[in-house]
């Protein structure tokens, strides 16, 4: 008996000292937590929803994970670089109503889609001017700026949605299926992610990123322009969002006043769930975008497994939290 | 030639005289009202109801026995809180009646029971106070919409469109797109106790009306998991949207049945082209019309309905629907 529990303490040892080489190696990756959370709801419902392991299915979550995705990536990037965006489901909005107003004037669909994705620009770069001039936190500014973009809208439609009933190729192009029921919306996601991902993690852009949202002090001494950072970044927020609502409308053909309310937490929520931290100076897009794949794979897989309805927000609830609990406890194994 | 004239000018006085009698016997009525609503101004709905109250106001004071003025009172934006100052101002005014919703009834509770302390006759509309008898403040009656038979006729709706056209109902679904909303839950509830009567099995189902590309989802995920529900009941415009797109994508249209509620651009195209059986209305022009005409009779003769009066739910289906759609460019629907 005493042989053997001689025999095994080097093995446990070793094995321990394996999953900590694991567990250190893990939180050099901010995705690793999210990962595991992608895997475990994703088999929770595999063996729990009937329809689940569907292509359908697939590509019903795909359409809501895109333009969910689309703003996700936005507002990642700029919490990355210490910074918050309440706005971007008013700045949708915004967009959206825009792009179907330009139309409704009969102005031709491309001039009226470059409009309102700059519409949406200016947005952002009015939300960062105030930051980066004013100093006030940014939770306040577009916390400001999330109501008055949605009393306006209020104001103007009068809560009536506008209404546009002429499809055309850019609508195609934007947002229609392609292959089975997977849309092109996806491939929109997909090419933003990409593009994203680039930016943060092979450009210079992309270490200044990290610099502003780390130390922002010792950033600007060592001469990153943190302020350039901050403001391109809140363009960035803004555009992405009024592009996930010009994709929203390519589809639909309408919008109302209060079209991406609430779209803002559900960003962060994802962001978070993906590691990306409220602080600043740490996350990635590829774990913003398994934290979309969560929240995305939450919303209709409850549908499928017949959960009643308001177990969404309960459930979203449970994963952030025990999600950002992963993420910082490995944060912390990391140091 | 001169006595002649002066008869002529005594006729005149005598007859002028006697006309100035017989006008002074016939009083003026002078009344003045107030709506008060919680519906922003610029609100198209709020503007209806509005256009109701100046025509009664300006058809009844056509009549040389009345002068009626009839103001409206709406915050800006919609906003339940509003209404308790915007009553104040009205009770302020002294008027002769006040015709006012009670979105949420322990807002408005304490200003309105003032109201009425005072003398003034007061009518809900749009919204009643929904509370059991003894907390419920003792206006007059209600003008508005009636939320629970609203969901009842949706569903007789479907039933007989079903037996039209040889379809059976295996399963209705109630997809209302605000979380927590009394207003849609009752219609959902009407709805599905009429199904559960005819042995219908129906859910509700939460769709959420500020994102579509969710709702969507949540509908094909629903009906996937469910596919002999054919039986689809949208309680609003924003639902009404996602609703559609679904039908018309999963090539869904004419197998599974709709109904909805309201009126918009979207509904009155998806009614014409057949995707959508009916949507279910309010008469809102009715709520700013009726109680101007029910305060006169009231102040005038003391005359009052017994109950409530139900604007809605009436139908715009296929037989009104262009109509309809003519009406709401010139403003009363």
């Amino acid at each position: 008996m005493e042989r053997k529990t001689i025999e095994t303490r080097p093995q446990v040892q070793r094995l321990e000292s394996t999953l900590k080489r694991l567990r250190h190696q893990a939180a050099r990756y901010p995705e690793a937590g999210a990962l595991v959370a992608f895997l475990v709801v994703f088999l929770g419902f595999s063996l729990t929803a009937e329809h689940f392991l569907t292509i359908q299915s697939f590509a019903g979550m795909l359409a809501v994970i895109a333009e969910l995705g689309i703003v996700t990536v936005g507002i990642s990037l700029l919490m990355i670089s210490g910074e918050f965006d309440l706005s971007v489901g008013s700045v949708l909005a915004v967009s959206s109503m825009s792009f179907a107003l330009l139309l409704r004037a009969d102005i031709p669909v491309i001039p009226a889609l470059i409009l309102a994705l700059i519409f949406a620009a200016l947005l952002g770069l009015l939300n960062g001017l105030i930051v980066v001039i004013t100093n006030i936190p940014s939770f306040i500014t577009t916390l400001g700026t999330m109501m008055f973009w949605r009393g306006i809208l209020l104001a103007i439609t009068g809560g009536t949605p506008v209404a546009y009933f002429k499809s055309n190729l850019v609508f195609q192009v934007l947002n229609s299926r392609f292959i089975a029921d997977f849309r092109t919306s996806a491939l929109w996601f997909l090419l933003t992610v990409i593009a994203f991902h680039f930016l943060l993690k092979h450009t210079r852009y992309g270490n200044w990123v990290y610099a502003t949202g780390g130390n922002e002090e010792a950033a600007r001494v060592l001469g990153t322009p943190t302020k350039q950072v901050k403001l391109i970044n809140f363009v960035i927020s803004a555009f992405l969002a009024g592009f996930a609502g010009c994709i929203q409308f390519a589809r639909f053909m309408a919008v109302d006043a209060l079209r991406g309310q609430g779209l803002e937490l559900e960003a962060i929520a994802a962001a978070v769930t993906g590691g990306v931290l409220l602080s600043g100076g740490y996350g990635s897009i590829i774990g913003a975008v398994l934290g979309v794949l969560i929240v995305g794979m939450v919303r209709t897989g409850l549908v499928l497994a017949g959960a009643p309805p308001y177990w969404y927000q309960a459930f979203v609830g449970v994963v952030l939290i025990v999600a950002v609990i992963i993420n910082t406890r490995m944060k912390r194994r990391a140091r | 030639m001169r006595k002649l004239g002066l008869g002529i000018l005594l006729g005149l006085v005598i007859v002028g005289l006697i006309g100035t009698a017989a006008l002074a016997e016939q009083k003026v009525y002078k009344y003045k009202f107030f709506i008060v609503s919680h519906g922003g101004a610029a609100d198209p709905f709020w503007a209806v109801v509005r256009r109701g109250m100046e025509d009664a106001a300006r058809l009844l004071s056509y009549s040389p026995e009345y002068e009626i003025e009839a103001t409206y009172f709406g915050p800006k934006v919609a906003s339940p809180e509003e209404v308790v100052k915007l009553m104040d101002a009205a009770i302020a005014a002294n008027p002769d009646g006040i015709a006012v919703t009670i979105t949420d009834p322990r807002i408005v509770d304490e200003v309105v029971r003032r109201a009425i302390e005072k003398g003034i006759p007061v009518i809900a509309i749009n919204v009643p106070d929904m509370r059991p008898e003894p907390e419920k403040i003792p206006y007059m009656f209600y003008v508005g919409g009636d939320e629970y038979l609203g969901g009842v006729k949706a569903a007789k709706i479907l039933l007989k469109a079903a037996a039209q056209k040889g379809i059976t109902i295996k399963g209705a679904v109630c997809a209302p797109q605000e979380v927590g909303h009394i207003g849609l839950e009752t219609r959902c509830r009407g709805f599905c106790d009429v199904m559960s009567d005819n042995g219908i099995p129906c859910e509700k189902l939460q769709i959420y009306g500020e994102d579509p590309t969710r709702s969507v989802e949540i509908l094909r995920s629903y009906f996937a998991a469910h596919p002999e529900t054919n039986a689809l009941f949208t309680t609003g415009p924003q639902g009404t949207l996602p609703a559609i797109q679904f039908l018309k994508e999963a090539g869904m249209v004419g197998k599974i049945l709709h109904v909805t509620y309201d009126l918009d651009p979207v509904t009155l195209d998806a009614i014409k082209s057949g995707i959508t059986l009916a949507t279910i209305v309010q008469q809102q022009y009715l709520q700013g019309f009726l109680p101007i005409v029910f305060l006169t009779l009231y102040n005038r003769f003391l005359l009052a309905p017994a109950s409530d009066v139900l604007t809605g739910p009436a139908v715009v289906d296929i037989t009104n629907v262009e109509r309809v759609e003519e009406l709401i460019k010139e403003g009363y629907w």
